[in-house]
């Protein structure tokens, strides 16, 4: 008997569960950040705003790219639905927090995917993941060094738009330690 | 029923039955033929994932626990496969079950594979 689930689709109906609900979570934090940049406009943030617009543009790849390895493994992708998107924040502070909630989840997210995928012995899609682990390690520094500014520069007086002024020159170097 | 299945068995491998029903692989057409509810049908790779996938959405529990006096009858819909099916509960149990043994076999077949042919021993 030939084995045609193979010959059809190199991931397993697991895996590709696993990437389809992947797919979903990179579009909700694109619409999470979109909503965190129209906060920060409506505030007067703006170096803020453009920082997360920049961020919304980016997890839109993201979804793009497991989107199109699914496809191309021979497994379905699914155009997902995002609801609930936030529009109200409390706090200028609270939205760089909710940003580094958002990136710890979605990295534990796609380390559950590799683990199954070890287990599987599914190295073609671990090899695939590698690229985001690396993404993962720069969105998370992001994300931390936005929030420590808040501690650095203090929120009295001008603090906020000494924040808001350096948010936007937040860099990671290619390497660790840079 | 039984003996209508023979006659199409020639060229058919079967993958898992039950008392219920049946799945039979063809390697040349590369499908499934699905005996079930006193009917055979055909389905794609597509298809049959689509057809497992609303199989399994179907919440048993739920069905069992509502006590609304509406028919337990469940109508499925393959979206672009021309076969619909309009199940009992108890045929829902039974039909998960056999699409359950039957992918069971089919990564059972995949791994005989692995070992057989494309891993060096
Ligand atoms: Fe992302
Ligand atoms: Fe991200």
């Amino acid at each position: 008997m030939k084995d045609i689930i193979r010959v059809k689709s190199l991931i397993s109906a697991d895996v590709e569960t696993l990437l389809n609900q992947q797919i979903k979570k990179e579009a909700q934090s694109s619409s999470a950040y979109l909503s965190m940049a129209s906060w920060c406009d409506r505030n007067g943030f703006d170096n803020s705003a453009e920082y997360f617009f920049k961020q919304a543009e980016e997890e839109r790849q993201h979804q793009l790219k497991f989107y199109r390895y699914v496809l191309d493994m021979g497994g379905t992708a699914l155009s997902p639905e995002v609801t609930n998107v936030k529009i109200e924040y409390n706090s200028f502070r609270e939205i760089f927090e909710e940003a580094l909630d958002q990136e710890i989840s979605v990295t534990q997210s796609i380390k559950n995917i590799a683990a199954r995928c070890h287990k599987e012995q599914d190295y073609v899609t671990v090899e695939f993941l590698n690229w985001f682990f690396k993404e993962q390690r720069e969105e998370e520094y992001k994300a931390r060094r936005a929030l420590e500014l808040f501690d650095l520069i203090g929120e009295e007086g001008t603090g906020r738009w000494e924040i808001d002024k350096h948010v936007g020159k937040i860099h990671y170097g290619n390497e660790a330690g840079e | 029923m039984q003996n209508t299945t023979l006659e199409v068995s020639t060229h058919l491998a079967e993958v898992y039955s039950t008392v219920k029903g049946a799945v039979y692989q063809s390697d040349s057409e590369k499908c499934w033929y699905v005996d079930f509810a006193g009917k055979m049908a055909k389905f794609d790779y597509r298809n049959i994932l689509k057809l497992k996938k609303a199989i399994y959405a179907i919440d048993i529990e739920e069905i069992l626990l509502n006590s609304s006096k509406t028919a337990d009858v469940e109508i499925v819909f393959i979206c672009a496969c021309e076969h619909c099916y309009v199940l009992t509960l108890l045929e829902i149990i039974s039909f998960k079950e056999l699409l359950e043994g039957t992918f069971v076999m089919l990564s059972l077949n995949q791994i005989l594979h692995d070992r057989l042919y494309r891993i060096a021993a």
